[in-house]
């Protein structure tokens, strides 16, 4: 399987989606993003499902366990488990957040900003390539939405996800949605923010909706993506000029499938705008 | 050389999510960070965010009391009419217990926590048992599937030994708990034998069985059916391999071994 498969607008697997995805070969998803700890070490009809998609469809893999940030010893058992998954779905990287989320051995299950410090840094860094070198394909970090800064940061946001991101030597999975929630709540410019950023090192793309709960603006994963972040995302494609696969992610308020779809055409048609010339758009 | 600053900082955010009251909380913000001796310029930070780190609090906590609340409606019916749920989420929080990042281990890691501690159980005898027939099903259905290497075949003969589904659970209450609702969550005190499986479709079921049929199926693995009829003193087996065959038709028995 090769890199170049991936391009265009792909989905997330959900489970109330399996049974339909898995009757339908002609969906038109040019690849689908599921999550390791929902498959493996898993058993019974939605597995075995989700197996019958995986082994048929082009997949990306992204993880929430690895807690990259924190300073917990890895879960050999899950990496023994994520290894096989990941050489059998044949994904060409696997992503994982920038952020941690165990303490102590105890986990949080919340993506949790890491402390914009030198020293979070250095150990980012570290643990990012001791987790690399543990994988058998490249590691990509995706930049969170935080809503608080952890103690008094000696950084910004941007340097310290360049500092790990080129540190480390890693991928960088850019979630423009991430990008623009924070914005909005830290009273930036995200195009002036992504104009400082490694973009050479942007392999794949998150896309989402979000919502607005009082003073704060909550990366909830359950609503359509609203035109400005779309049109960050074609911001930011353009000044790649290449292609780089875009993941729709809808954890919240799933949709019908046929909803979640159009919604994927939607976004699809948004990508060729910027990447194909006009006599070769297709959704 | 003192302890990591980033470690300190990652520990104060897992108190102020895990830690139970608020109103210590609301009375100084800064306490968690404080607590990890930060200086107090980290404690200040604490104190000058409070809306954005208690919205962490709202987030994580309902990302670990969602699965408690999914998965055991019943007992959740049970401990609210008493003004016990919060409670006893919170004496699991503070336990500590939630090691896995699995998202399914958290309600079995609760289970756990009750069959350690006893919490509630000198009050209400069948709370670990209510709590556990209602995870039962939930692990059949996602047990991980195998594959038989042994030699089995469908049809049993008395000399054989039986080979339950991996997924299978034969287990044995004091309470029928299998007949709590969330109407009516205190099940009625009596003897009762449950077999848990997963259907060849893949979907959970549940069997209820006489005390001599659970034993029954129990001792069959070990021993062949024969000699296994023979210690229960179960005498008329027409009955109890037509029982056999439609266990192994739904899914819940692999199947039958002869003899090495």
């Amino acid at each position: 399987m090769t890199q170049g498969r991936f391009t265009g607008v792909g989905l997330g697997l959900r489970r109330p989606h399996l049974e339909q995805v898995a009757g339908l070969e002609g969906h038109g998803v040019p690849f689908w993003e599921t999550c390791p700890e929902n498959v493996v070490g898993d058993g019974g009809r939605f597995n075995r499902l989700a197996w019958s998609i995986l082994d048929r469809d082009p997949v990306l893999t992204h993880g929430l366990a690895m807690s990259v940030g924190g300073f917990d010893t890895w879960d050999q058992e899950y990496l023994r488990g994520l290894e096989q998954f990941l050489i059998r779905t044949g994904t060409p990287w696997h992503s994982e957040h920038l952020c941690f989320t165990t303490v102590d051995d105890n986990c949080l299950h919340e993506l949790l900003p890491i402390p914009f410090t030198r020293e979070a840094v250095r150990h980012t860094i570290a643990r990012a390539k001791d987790l690399q070198a543990r994988l058998p394909v490249p590691l990509l970090l995706e930049n969170i939405t935080y809503y608080a800064e952890l103690g008094v940061p000696e950084m910004a946001e941007a340097d310290f996800i360049t500092e790990v991101i080129e540190g480390a030597d890693v991928g960088w999975l850019l979630d423009v949605n991430n990008v623009y929630v924070n914005s909005v709540n830290f009273g930036f410019d995200p195009k002036e923010w992504l104009s400082r950023m490694p973009l050479d090192r942007v392999k794949q793309f998150h896309i989402a909706g979000h919502k607005r709960f009082g003073n704060l603006t909550v990366d909830t994963h359950g609503a359509d993506v609203i035109e400005p972040v779309i049109e960050l995302m074609q911001w930011t494609l353009a000044r790649l000029g290449r292609h780089v696969p875009v993941l729709l992610e809808r954890d919240n308020h799933i949709p019908d499938l046929n909803l979640l779809l159009a919604e994927r055409s939607r976004l699809q048609l948004a990508y060729d705008a910027v990447l194909l010339p006009s006599e070769v758009r297709h959704v | 050389m003192s302890e990591s600053r980033t470690l300190r900082l990652q520990r104060a955010m897992a108190s102020l999510i895990l830690d139970g009251d608020e109103n210590l909380l609301e009375a100084d913000p800064g306490f968690p960070a404080q607590m990890q001796g930060l200086a107090e310029a980290d404690v200040q930070s604490f104190r000058d965010q409070v809306p954005a780190l208690m919205t962490y609090r709202e987030l994580a906590r309902m990302s670990l009391i969602e699965p408690l609340e999914d998965t055991f409606p019943i007992l959740r019916a049970l401990l609210e009419e008493a003004d016990a749920w919060d409670g006893c989420v919170q004496a699991f929080l503070d336990a500590r217990r939630v090691k896995s990042s699995h998202y399914r281990d958290i309600a079995p890691a609760f289970l756990g926590w009750l069959a350690t501690t006893q919490w509630g159980q000198d009050r209400w005898p069948f709370l670990l048992e209510l709590a556990h027939a209602e995870l039962l099903e939930v692990l059949v259905a996602h047990f991980p599937d195998t594959t038989t290497a042994e030699e089995i075949h469908a049809d049993p003969e008395l000399e054989d030994r039986i080979l339950l589904e991996v997924a299978t659970q034969v287990v044995a209450y004091r309470h029928a708990v299998h007949k709590a609702s969330e109407a009516s969550p205190i099940p009625v005190a009596t003897p009762t034998y449950l077999l848990a499986y997963r259907s060849r479709e893949g979907e959970p079921g549940l069997m209820e069985l006489t005390q001599a049929t659970a034993a029954f199926l129990v001792m069959a693995g070990t021993q062949t059916l024969a000699e296994s009829a023979r210690a229960l003193g179960l005498t008329d087996l027409g009955p109890l391999m037509h029982l056999l065959r439609d266990l192994h038709r739904v899914g819940a028995i692999a199947g039958f071994q002869a003899p090495i």
